[in-house]
């Protein structure tokens, strides 16, 4: 199924009730969801809450899907579309299960629509009721909690406000509240808990990553910090594990940005508080650079509690925001500069930069996430301390010395001999000439270079096995072909600047870690 | 002979500033040459400032008449000496440090200091000067959309207005606002005060290009080249949409006039109906921003029209003696309200509380501190917005004044 | 005389032109006081009893309206109450000022939210059916109030008659206007060709308004600030952009602008006022500008005059 983004609304409708009819079609279905897919560039946020709306419509004619069920729970969440919100709660009804997990959710649903509440129609594309017919979100999502009947108990006090309390519901949800009171029971309360959520959907949520991208593509991108100091994206998040949120100042959705900042800004207090604000950096980075000027974002995060340090920036990136998006499989769409939607996005970074854990779409905890950065630095001391490393290997010893063994190999068995008779002088007995050392040496020269290879990988300082590889080359050259001996000469020098400048390094980095 | 006078106790001069309500004050003679193996010395103290400009009344204790000048014995140990400063009602400075409090021995000037009578006014009698200032503060407030002014639009959204209106919380949280907005203009320039419109009475001065702008037909607001609200952002948008639905030479018709609302009743639940009618309508007497709920913010002029219903409750507490939280007719309902709409609570944004009851985000920290007043704190609860002039207790005054609304 | 009587003087003679200035608009205005004063609510009739007046065909429409003024507080006690004013806004029979007064009556009513969160999908519902009212003022009050809710509905109606205007609702620059509340709305492209081909010079305003929050079109503003021939307005428009996107190139052309001596007045005071609300430290230092400026404060124009003492107070201080 090919999806062309540049379909009218009526042709997308269409396709989505093509797509729901056919049950072979759901995950394709399903990833329509994604905010970052093609069929949401370049249209209006108005246009992607009427199509994703859709969607959700048509699941809940049908019965939505396991796959889909994080999209419903992030909508009940943080969404404040009165349309997607209302569909969302109708989807939710037609799930196969009645998870307690779900009644958290849609008691915050109502919370956050409830002064927004409109009529729409989940029967008409776009949701538009006019006059007084139609539905409302407040009004779905009741229902929701009547459907959940017993499995809402976590729920009752909140229940119970909504019905008597001084904010009280209007008197037309009356009737909704008391069935879904009477519908849970007398059951005694219990507390919510979200790790009651199917692990598929858990594992969105919040999500260790086994394998983890390089950030070549990404090392040189260049960001612009709240003072306007610029500086790599290699040069921030190399060195460090990061905790990055995804923002921007024109979100209009105070539960989505505004509230990241803030909580960003409360993440760096439990850091200080921990005594790890130096070991861990922070980073907000703007998915609009190009509106998101440094003054912009300083005030933005400043009136946020943010507190600005050399670890802890808000960044821009002012021709990078598509690299960022291919890397991090950014959940953001955009019409032109602006954003049309974004999901929640938070990335916890190891010390290489490379994503290692996320937590997405719904609202995250400070402090779930600040032990997930701990675990990271500990990750890297454990690895340190048990000395089995990749970049252990490359030592300027080994590489030196084979280097110079290489270097100096007799060409010829009388050459040889002149070497044993040397050693003869030196003491030691007369050793067969032994042509297969030549080869083995030159393998552990590139054994060595690999090493090298593997430590500036991590250490971020590639200059070093750039050395390493000159000095290797000009080695075997001077073996191979004759009259380069003063390149082979040059050759051990560099690879012995070259292994040397790689331990320095190295240990350079071990003791800014125990910092 | 030289002597130190001190403004609200404070050697700086950020606390030169008076209102009605009467400062405190103190005197010290920090040189006594000259003394003549006196003890204390009487001093003269009076107000010496142009017609045109603020002046002050004096008196010794907390208590009785104020007077124009005040005769005080210092003693030359140094010891200080407290006396009270009042703006003398009907005198409001014009401009910074318009008035000058002379301590004289004698005919001899032994010290002096500078102050300003600042003070709340009519914004359609404000001077070319003192509007420029005021509109100038509020453009770098402002300062195109990435100024601090952001956490007040934000403040007001559809989001969190069921912690400032529909229940009787509505005035306090307002007035909290209104203040800590105040006191963001004055860190730019402490001359400037909150004016309000007086929207039961014409007022075309305010709706000048010099000013808060002419509505063209479509409802954009037009400034003149030199007025800096040319350059408003709200929400990432240019300028200011605001349509009159009245001729801006006159009063909007259908509001409540002052005398009116101040009549509707004697006690708070009674007077609070004014929330609908003057204050509602005068929102809905344009079409634009200020008209919704959730976009009135992004106008200036919002800030003014509720700075006048700031003063028609000030001016019905005056005349009902309602500055007193534990007088019942003073709030309504506390206990049964929603949260933030009761009494003891602490309100939204400044208390810092979101998720619940409350919104998920708390913009703009704490209210803004004072150097003249200590009231009503960083994190105030509704109580605290009751006695503005310090009228139950000294320490309760929140810096403010109107300029028709006396404090005795 | 001294600085400091030159001074009150000045600003007793201000304040005296601005006391005459009140007197007079106060004297001119006492009549439609006068008149406005009759259309003020009575404040001892309950709104209840307010509300049977509005809502009866048999009253006169002015009796009505004054009426209507007094129930904002009573429209959402119960759904009878909001019922009885939607059902007068959608009724084209009844007279137009009676049906703005309901949608004002409403509209003063929605301040304050707890009370009227039971009336809003109602109000908004019953909105959405007067948007193709005949009667233009009430069609564009009500696109006001849902264009500012960031309706859907409404932003998609405004968009079609953008791109048919034999679907429009109100007239371009209007429309323009409502999609500008919301700068999510798809607003960008079709602003983009209003610039460029505008239907009216308030068009092509809005259009820029929109635009100015748009980063990619920062040329187009400094394009339109630097064109001579383009009207104050698009030039003040372009130089509030300009300085919101782009704000170090806006100070090299406002600079530009003060030493052209073939500059207009307005542009020039629109230029000190930037650079003076919002220049950086560096402006200060820049001899050659502080020098004009000083001439400019020197000069005929008024309004130049003002705006460069000003720009001198803050960076020679």
């Amino acid at each position: 199924m090919s999806i062309n983004p540049g379909r009218s609304e009526d042709e997308f409708r269409s396709l989505v009730e093509s797509l729901i009819d056919d049950p072979n079609q759901n995950a394709g279905l399903i990833k329509l969801l994604g905010e970052d897919h093609a069929i949401y560039d370049q249209r209006g946020t108005a246009t992607v809450n009427r199509m994703r709306g859709w969607i959700l419509v048509a699941f809940a004619r049908k019965q939505l899907p396991e796959a889909a069920l994080p999209f419903v729970l992030e909508e009940l969440d943080t969404g404040v579309d009165a349309y997607v919100v209302a569909a969302a709660a109708s989807a939710l009804r037609t799930y196969p299960e009645r998870n307690p997990a779900f009644a958290p959710f849609v008691v915050r649903a109502i919370s956050n629509i409830r002064y927004r509440d409109e009529n729409v129609s989940l029967h008409a594309y776009g949701g538009f009721a006019i006059g007084v017919a139609g539905t409302s979100p407040v009004r779905e999502l009741l229902e929701t909690l009547v459907w959940l009947g017993p499995s809402a108990r976590a729920v009752v006090a909140d229940l119970t406000t909504l019905r008597d309390g001084p904010t009280a519901l209007g008197k037309k949800y009356q009737t909704h509240l008391t069935q879904a009171l009477e519908a849970i029971g007398v059951v005694a309360s219990i507390e919510d808990d979200c790790c009651q959520l199917p692990e598929s959907v858990r594992g969105i949520f919040s999500s260790l990553r086994e394998n983890r991208t390089s950030t070549k593509q990404l090392d040189s991108t260049l960001f612009e910090d709240q003072d306007g100091t610029s500086l790599t994206f290699e040069e921030f998040f190399h060195g460090r594990p990061s905790i990055v949120a995804f923002f921007y100042t024109r979100c209009d959705n105070p539960l989505k940005c505004s509230l990241t900042i803030t909580k960003l800004a409360r993440i760096q207090e439990l850091l200080r508080t921990e005594g790890i604000a130096d070991q861990i950096n922070t980073a907000g980075i703007t998915y609009d650079p190009g509106f998101d000027l440094p003054e912009r974002i300083q005030n933005y995060g400043r009136h946020r509690g943010v507190k600005f340090a050399p670890q802890h920036r808000l960044l821009r990136a002012p021709e990078g925001v598509d690299s960022l998006r291919k890397h991090f499989k950014l959940g953001v769409n955009f019409i032109e500069s602006l954003v049309n939607r974004h999901r929640i996005e938070v990335y916890l970074l190891d010390r290489e930069g490379q994503v290692a854990a996320s937590f997405e779409r719904i609202q995250w905890n400070e402090s779930d996430v600040v032990g997930r950065a701990r675990e990271l630095l500990t990750e890297y001391e454990n690895r340190n301390a048990s000395g089995v490393t990749r970049s252990s290997i490359a030592s300027p010893v080994l590489g030196s010395t084979v280097a110079l063994a290489l270097a100096l190999f007799p060409k010829c068995p009388l050459c040889w001999a002149a070497y044993m008779s040397f050693f003869g002088i030196a003491g030691l007995g007369s050793v067969p000439y032994s042509p297969w050392l030549q080869p083995i040496l030159a393998i552990l020269l590139l054994v060595n270079l690999a090493s090298i290879w593997f430590r500036a990988r991590s250490t971020g300082r590639m200059t070093p096995f750039y050395l390493a590889s000159v000095g290797a080359v000009a080695l075997i050259a001077s073996k191979v072909f004759a009259g380069l001996d003063p390149i082979g000469t040059a050759g051990v020098i560099c690879t012995l600047a070259g292994s040397i400048w790689s331990a320095i390094a190295a240990t350079n980095r071990r003791q800014l870690a125990r910092q | 002979m030289d002597v130190e006078i001190q403004i609200n106790n404070s050697p700086q001069p950020a606390a030169r500033f008076v209102n009605w309500a009467p400062s405190a004050c103190r005197i010290r003679i920090t040189n006594p040459a000259g003394s003549q193996g006196q003890a204390t010395h009487n001093i003269r103290l009076r107000s010496v400032s142009a017609a045109s400009a603020g002046a002050v009344n004096f008196r010794q204790g907390s208590t009785g008449a104020f007077a124009t000048s005040l005769t005080l014995p210092v003693p030359i140990n140094g010891n200080w000496v407290k006396f009270q400063v009042a703006g003398r009602f009907g005198r409001p400075s014009v401009n910074l440090d318009d008035v000058k409090i002379e301590a004289r021995k004698g005919n001899a000037l032994v010290g002096s200091v500078t102050c300003t009578v600042r003070i709340r006014k009519n914004a359609n009698t404000l001077t070319p000067g003192e509007r420029d200032r005021f509109i100038s503060a509020f453009a770098q407030l402002n300062n195109q959309g990435a100024g601090r002014f952001a956490d007040f639009r934000d403040m007001h959204t559809n989001v969190s207005s069921p912690q400032a209106h529909g229940a009787p919380g509505f005035l306090p949280w307002h007035r909290a606002y209104l203040l800590d907005l105040e006191r963001e203009l004055q860190a730019i320039d402490p001359s400037v005060a909150l004016h309000y419109w007086r929207f039961d009475q014409a007022s075309p001065n305010i709706f000048t290009r010099d000013f808060l702008g002419v509505s063209d037909n479509v409802g954009a607001v037009e400034f003149s080249p030199n007025n800096p609200l040319q350059f408003w952002v709200t929400d990432g948008v240019q300028g200011i949409t605001r349509r009159p639905f009245f001729n801006t030479s006159s009063a909007p018709p259908g509001l409540l006039t002052e005398a009116q609302t101040i009549a509707l009743g004697a006690n708070y639940a009674a007077f609070r109906v004014m929330e609908g009618n003057p204050h509602g309508s005068a929102h809905v007497s344009f079409g634009g921003s200020i008209s919704s709920i959730g976009t009135a913010a992004r106008d200036p002029l919002f800030f003014l029209l509720h700075c006048n219903v700031d003063r028609l409750w000030a001016k019905w507490q005056k005349q009902n003696g309602r500055f007193d939280p534990t007088t019942a007719a003073s709030f309504s309902g506390s206990g049964s309200n929603p949260i933030g709409h009761n009494l003891p609570d602490t309100m939204w944004p400044w208390n810092g509380i979101t998720g619940g009851s409350r919104p998920p985000t708390a913009p703009g920290g704490t209210l803004a501190p004072s150097a003249t007043v200590s009231a009503p704190g960083l994190q105030p609860r509704v109580r605290q917005m009751l006695d503005y002039p310090g009228t139950v207790a000294a320490a309760n005054r929140l810096g403010f004044d109107y300029d028709d609304v006396p404090f005795v | 005389m001294t600085t400091r009587r030159k001074t009150a003087k000045k600003t007793k003679a201000a304040k005296k032109t601005t006391k005459k200035a009140t007197k007079k608009s106060t004297k001119k205005s006492t009549k439609s006081t006068k008149k406005a004063a009759k259309s003020r609510p009575s404040a001892r009739r309950s709104p209840r009893a307010a509300l049977a007046v509005a809502t009866s065909s048999k009253e006169s429409s002015p009796r009505r309206i004054a009426a209507l003024q007094e129930v904002p507080l009573a429209v959402c006690e119960n759904d009878e109450n909001l019922n009885s004013l939607l059902n007068i806004l959608r009724d084209r029979n009844e007279p137009i000022k009676v049906r703005l007064a309901a949608l004002q009556s409403i509209q003063a009513a929605s301040f304050s939210v707890i009370a009227f969160e039971s009336c809003r999908p109602d109000y908004l519902a019953a909105l959405r059916e007067v948007v193709d009212d005949p009667d233009p003022e009430l069609r564009q009050r009500v696109l006001g109030i849902l264009a500012r809710e960031n309706d859907s509905y409404v932003q998609q109606r405004l968009l079609d008659g953008l791109q048919n205007p034999a679907k429009a609702l109100v007239p371009p620059e209007k429309a323009l206007q409502l999609l500008s509340y919301d700068v999510h709305a798809e607003s960008y492209s079709v602003a983009r060709d209003i610039v460029d081909n505008p239907p009216n010079p308030d068009a092509k305003r809005e259009a820029l308004r929109i635009l100015a929050a748009d980063p990619n079109s920062a040329p187009v503003f400094e394009k339109l600030l630097t064109d001579k021939d383009e009207s104050r307005e698009v030039r003040q428009i372009s130089a509030a952009a300009l300085q919101a996107t782009k704000p170090r190139r806006f100070q090299e052309r406002a600079r530009q602008m003060l030493l052209d001596k073939d500059e207009y007045d307005d542009i020039q005071a629109t230029a000190l006022t930037a650079l003076t609300q919002f220049g950086d430290k560096e402006v200060g230092q820049d001899q050659e500008l502080m020098k004009q400026v000083d001439k400019l404060g020197k000069g005929k124009s008024a309004k130049v005059k003002k705006t460069a003492r000003r720009f001198l107070m803050r960076y020679k201080a």
